[in-house]
Order: C-alpha cells, then sequence, then structure tokens
C-alpha cells in the first residue's frame, strides 16, 4: 500500500510508493559513461593559465598566482550564469518583470590532482574545501548586492556536471533570496513561531530516537535518509548542535563535518555503483538587516544541513507538473541498506 | 550570462540566456529507439495482457479486452496510488502522512507502436483528448479526489518506462504543490487588478507576437517569457475557464490540432525529442472560477537538472523565449 508523506521542513507531500519497487530495471541501470583524458584537463596541477585567472587559492607554501602548488583552487565560472559586473537594473516589460543577470558563479576545484568523486580525497583535503566554501562566502557577504550564496555540486553527467572527471563544486551569489531557500524559512519559522523550538532540532531528536533511518551519526553530525525523501537514497546530513548558518560554524565542526561527508559519498558510490549525485547546502542568507524583517527569529528557527540526491531515477511528467514526487523505496529501507555499505 | 525574468503566474524568477542563447542544435538528446516491439503489452493484439480497460474508443461491435480500438483507458499495472480504501490521515510524532488512495490510469493512445502523439491525425489526437475529459469528469466525481493530473512522458529520458504512445491520469487525494503555487499566484493577480493574470498573459503575448508558434481560434500555443526550461511551450485556452473537463467539442477539436501541430513542430526542430506535458487546472470544486485558467506545459527534456536548480528552485535557462518560438514557428 503506497504512503502519502509530508515533510515538514518545506511542507511538500510524496508518494512512498513500494509497489513501484518491483518494476523491472529501475535502480542501478544508470551507469556513468562519460570518459575524459587527464592530459587535457583544465582543472589539473600544472594548467593553471587554461581557466579564467583565479579568485582565490590555497597555497602552501605560499607561491604566485595561477601557477602548481595549490592545495584548493577557486576560479571563476567559465559559462556562468550570472556576471559580476553591473547593476541589477530592476524593470517592468509590460505584465513582466525583468533585471540583469549580477551575481557570482565560482567554481572551487578541490584537489589539484586528476580524482573525480570527492568519495575519494582524503578527509583532511575535504576539511580544506569546506574552509573554502566559508572563506569566499565571508568575502561574497561583503558585496551588497547579493542576498544568498548556493553552495552545490554536480558529480556525473546525468547530474549535469559535465564530461571534465576532476572534481570540483560550485559557489553561486544570487541578487535576491531563491524562492526555494525563501519556503524552507518560511516553514522554519511558522513551526517555531508555534512550538517555540527549531523544526530541524525536532526532527533530530525523532530520528535519533527511531533509529530507522539514520545512515551515520556522530558526536557532532546526524545522516539520514528523510521520511518524506523525494528520490531513492536522498540523504540528508545534518548538525546535532543548532546554527542556521554553515559559514558560521566554528573550524573544529569543519573537520567533523568532512568525515562524516566523506563516509556518506563513500557509501553511495560503494553501495550504488558509483552514481551521479548532487549536494546542495542550505544554509541561511545574509543577515544583514535580519532584525527589522521578517527573519528576524531566523538564527533560532533555522537550521542548517546538507542535501544529497543520488541520480538513479528521472524525473518525469508527474514530478514537473505537480511537484508531488514519487520515491519508489521507503527511506527505512534505503538507510537500512546504507548502514550496512561497508566502506 | 543575461537577464533574470519573473514568471508572472507564480513569482518565479529564472535566468533566461539572452546574449548567447543555445540554437537546437547544440542541445543534445538522446536518440529514439525502439526495444520493446515484441513484448508490448500496448500494441494491437494484446489487450488480454494489460489489466481490463476502463474505457475505450472501439468499432462498433468489438467487445472490451479484444482488438477494434483506436484508444484504450486502462488502469497503471504499477500504481503510484490505489483506489481502494478510505483517506486515513495521521501523525507520528513531527510528521505526517495518510495511506496512499488515489486513481492511476494509462490512456493508449494508438494501436501502433511506433507512432508517437506528433505522429498521429488530429482525428487521433481528438480521440485522446475526448478520453482526458471523460476520465476528468469521471474521476471528479469521487470525493475522496482533490485533483485530477493529466500528463505524458515521452521518450525514457522523460522518464517514460514504456515507449508505446500513452499517457497517464493521476488523481490525488490532495491539491499539488506546484498547483497550489499557480493558485496562490492566480488570487494575488486577481485581489490586486481584478482580472485573470492567464488572459493578460494571453493579450500581451497576442500584442507581441514575438514568443507566439502556432494559434487557432480557440487556443495560444507559446514560448514563456520566463521559461523554466529550453523549448517549453504552453497552450492556453482563449476563453477564460478554470476547468478542462468543461472544454466544448469546438474546443477539443482546436486543442487536438493544435497540441499535434506543436508537437509536430518540436519533432522537427529538435529531432525528435523526449518530452513531457501536462495539464494544469482547478482543483475539483475549486470555488472561484474567475481566478484561474487551465492550460497545457509542454517541456523537452533538453537538459538535466543540476545542483543549482535544486538547491535554489531558479533555473537556468540556456536559450532565448523569442527565438525558441520563431524556430519553431518557422520550421516547414
Amino acid at each position: 500500500m503506497p504512503e502519502l508523506r509530508k515533510d515538514p521542513t518545506i511542507g511538500r507531500w510524496v508518494i512512498i510508493s513500494t509497489e513501484r519497487a518491483r518494476r523491472p530495471g529501475v535502480f542501478f541501470d544508470y551507469t556513468e559513461t562519460a570518459v575524459d583524458s587527464q592530459n587535457d584537463c583544465p582543472f589539473c596541477a600544472g594548467r593553471e593559465p587554461q581557466t579564467p585567472a583565479e579568485i582565490h587559492a590555497l597555497r602552501q607554501p605560499s607561491g604566485p598566482a595561477n601557477t602548481s602548488g595549490w592545495q584548493v583552487r577557486v576560479v571563476p565560472s567559465i559559462k556562468p550564469f550570472l556576471r559580476i559586473e553591473g547593476d541589477i537594473n530592476r524593470r517592468g516589460h509590460g505584465l513582466y518583470d525583468v533585471m540583469q543577470g549580477v551575481g557570482a558563479h565560482e567554481v572551487v576545484v578541490e584537489t589539484p590532482q586528476h580524482i573525480a568523486n570527492m568519495a575519494d580525497l582524503d578527509t583532511h583535503q575535504i576539511e580544506l574545501v569546506l574552509q573554502t566554501y566559508a572563506l569566499r562566502i565571508n568575502d561574497l557577504e561583503k558585496d551588497p548586492r547579493f542576498k544568498y550564496v548556493l553552495i552545490c555540486k554536480n558529480y556525473g553527467v546525468l547530474s549535469g556536471g559535465g564530461r571534465i572527471r576532476h572534481s570540483r563544486s560550485q559557489l553561486i551569489a544570487t541578487p535576491v533570496t531563491p524562492v526555494r531557500v525563501k519556503e524552507e524559512l518560511t516553514v522554519a519559522k511558522r513551526y517555531f513561531d508555534f512550538h517555540d523550538r527549531c523544526v530541524y532540532c525536532d526532527m533530530i531528536r525523532q530520528e535519533t530516537t527511531t533509529k530507522s533511518r539514520v545512515v551515520l551519526e556522530d558526536s557532532h553530525f546526524l545522516a539520514i535518509t528523510p521520511f518524506a525523501s523525494r528520490f531513492p537514497f536522498e540523504i540528508w546530513i545534518l548538525p546535532k548542535k543548532h546554527s542556521c548558518d554553515f559559514v558560521k560554524e566554528n573550524g573544529q565542526n569543519y573537520s567533523f563535518l568532512a568525515v562524516i561527508l566523506k563516509r556518506v559519498l563513500q557509501k553511495i558510490k560503494t553501495g550504488l555503483n558509483d552514481p551521479a549525485y548532487n549536494f546542495i547546502f542550505h544554509s541561511a542568507p545574509f543577515r544583514r538587516n535580519a532584525n527589522g524583517t521578517q527573519w528576524k527569529t531566523i538564527t533560532e528557527d533555522y537550521h542548517w544541513h546538507i542535501e544529497i540526491i543520488p541520480r538513479l531515477t528521472r524525473v518525469a511528467g508527474f514530478e514537473k507538473g505537480t511537484g508531488f514526487y514519487i520515491c519508489s523505496i521507503p527511506p527505512e529501507y534505503t538507510a537500512d541498506y546504507l548502514r550496512g555499505v561497508v566502506i | 550570462m543575461g537577464e533574470l525574468r519573473r514568471d508572472p503566474v507564480v513569482g518565479r524568477w529564472v535566468i533566461v540566456e539572452t546574449e548567447h542563447p543555445d540554437r537546437p542544435e547544440n542541445l543534445t538528446q538522446e536518440p529514439h529507439v525502439f526495444k520493446q516491439e515484441g513484448t508490448c503489452q500496448f500494441c494491437y493484439g494484446r489487450e488480454a495482457q494489460t489489466p481490463p480497460e476502463i474505457e475505450a474508443s472501439r468499432l462498433q461491435g468489438t467487445g472490451a479486452n479484444a482488438p477494434g480500438w483506436k484508444v484504450r483507458v486502462i488502469p497503471n499495472k504499477f500504481p503510484a496510488l490505489t483506489i481502494e480504501g478510505q483517506l486515513e490521515k495521521r501523525g507520528v510524532g513531527i510528521y505526517d502522512l495518510s495511506n496512499g488512495i488515489g486513481a492511476h490510469e494509462v490512456v493508449i493512445e494508438t494501436p501502433e507502436h511506433r507512432k508517437g502523439m506528433a505522429d498521429l491525425s488530429d482525428e487521433e489526437v481528438l480521440e485522446v483528448i475526448r478520453k482526458y475529459k471523460s476520465r476528468t469528469l469521471a474521476l471528479s466525481q469521487d470525493r475522496r479526489l482533490k485533483y485530477v493530473l493529466i500528463f505524458k512522458n515521452y521518450g525514457e529520458s522523460a522518464g517514460a518506462s514504456l515507449e508505446h504512445g500513452h499517457s497517464q491520469i493521476i488523481a490525488l487525494p490532495m491539491v499539488p504543490k506546484y498547483v497550489l503555487e499557480e493558485l496562490e499566484g492566480a488570487k494575488h493577480y486577481f485581489d490586486y487588478r481584478g482580472r485573470c493574470v492567464f488572459c493578460d498573459l494571453l493579450s500581451q503575448e497576442l500584442l507581441e507576437k514575438t514568443r507566439i508558434v502556432v494559434e487557432n481560434k480557440n487556443f495560444l500555443a507559446f514560448c514563456p517569457f520566463a521559461p523554466r526550461f529550453p523549448f517549453e511551450t504552453w497552450i492556453v485556452p482563449k476563453e477564460h475557464n478554470a476547468f478542462f473537463g468543461d472544454i466544448s467539442d469546438e474546443q477539443q477539436y482546436h486543442l487536438a490540432s493544435i497540441l499535434k501541430e506543436t508537437l509536430r513542430r518540436c519533432k522537427l526542430v529538435l529531432s525528435d525529442p523526449a518530452y513531457n506535458f501536462f495539464v494544469h487546472h482547478a482543483p475539483i470544486a475549486y470555488e472561484h472560477k474567475e481566478r484561474f485558467h487551465w492550460h497545457i506545459e509542454i517541456i523537452p527534456k533538453l537538459t538535466s537538472i543540476a545542483g543549482f536548480e535544486w538547491g535554489t528552485g531558479f533555473y537556468v535557462v540556456s536559450t532565448d523565449p523569442d527565438l525558441t518560438a520563431k524556430y519553431l514557428r518557422e520550421t516547414k
């Protein structure tokens, strides 16, 4: 019997359909086919002139920009969604509203070596990447035109990750708070107004008690397959200690986060045959004048987290037409499966 | 690199590439291959292999679940929701859930395995639209249900697991999120301006003409100003109506013609792309008919949704709708 479940953090209903899991060939049949050559990868050490000039690089010992000797490197995207120069120029066109595509679109090259999957970086390297995210976002916050910075990763062709198999992630600063982020903030605030508690903290308490959806847990973080998963093997990583902003975490937490993130990505790689995946950081927008706005309780009501989506199924007309997702394996099953994957 | 544009219905911002837009040939797609002909249960002569039909357009004198049909409606063999039982909502700690009550039907559009909707005649498409209407009206009678979604997946990358031409109807016990957002946006516009936002959209598109793909007596097909996907196309009835189920005989005829024409143009310009389409209309028994306006959204599957779209709800579109409309309009 299929079940309808509601995600308490965004109010989205999903259909958890145990019947449809029986359909032949639904899983594990989209293996990655991209092949590329290490010999012409522009992100490898030694080919720095092939990318746009770097915005930032972690170099120890220090050395000149755009040469090798770096550990993590940040460059502008060669195909930016949004451009750093210019005014927003808000205007109307009859019924329609328009503004210029002002923003920032940066690529974080996570390793000088030609390694495709973040799961294969060592924990210390992942920690350096997480520190780089925080450093760049702190810098982008200084530009008053930007309201939000998204951290995301597209691994594999099916995830929109392109054909060059060199591990990297993206930072995108937007001039408006994105609708998806606003929805989450609105629901979290509504829950807080009603209960005086953070919905994510309540979720963490319930998940650590019931345990059936826990993939990994340590002293600082929890990895779960969410109750109302949209996709098979969808995973969220949440800090146990309440905090609305990934960037404001202290450095020690990045070392714990690096450990759990690597372990989750390794379990996905090993257990699901190295599938394409996306991850997305959900963190509070910049709070330059939050006190006077509807978001004045944001530090108490919102809780940053990471969402990881292995790309195992296709999004079809039903999902596109309704925003209702059909997930063909219950999250209790996928959590159990992932707990059993030996890494 | 380009412009941020806001959809006037739901208020969603999209990033539209207006400076260096992709041409149709830049957008890759998987070739359409047929692998299931030998075993396809939707093919003529294999009627007994599907669940018993709910209704069908048949030649006189032919019996149910036998040859002699033009369009067949059957229950989905692997339904996402089941029709038996009462809706029982409950809570578990902070979570809300309910059992999965609803209907999941399949409309087999043609007896011929290799014919897509773009290859059918207007009369054949009309027969499919008649089934959409009759099933929508029938399912709207069920008091447990709130919304009837009609949609189609064409091609493996658009989520079609069976290659024989078919569409699907799912009736749901709650109004889906995207429809709620459209209803909310349309209400907001109506409260502010006292007019239907879709009617205003039609007026502006008919005035500007640059985004029109096809127009006929009752319908307009155009590429929306703030699309989410390259070559996204909407078909909107010119006459205001909230419910698809109210479609008149004349409108059904003109809808068949414009839907087929639009799909045929997509097929020509984009070399037979995978696509989805869905009908958005008001929920069952929706009271504010003046605010909402039913329409069809057609989305060729040419790109993958990546982390940025998932994380922000912001879509990045590599084409300019003025140009996609031109390509579609001018193809022979």
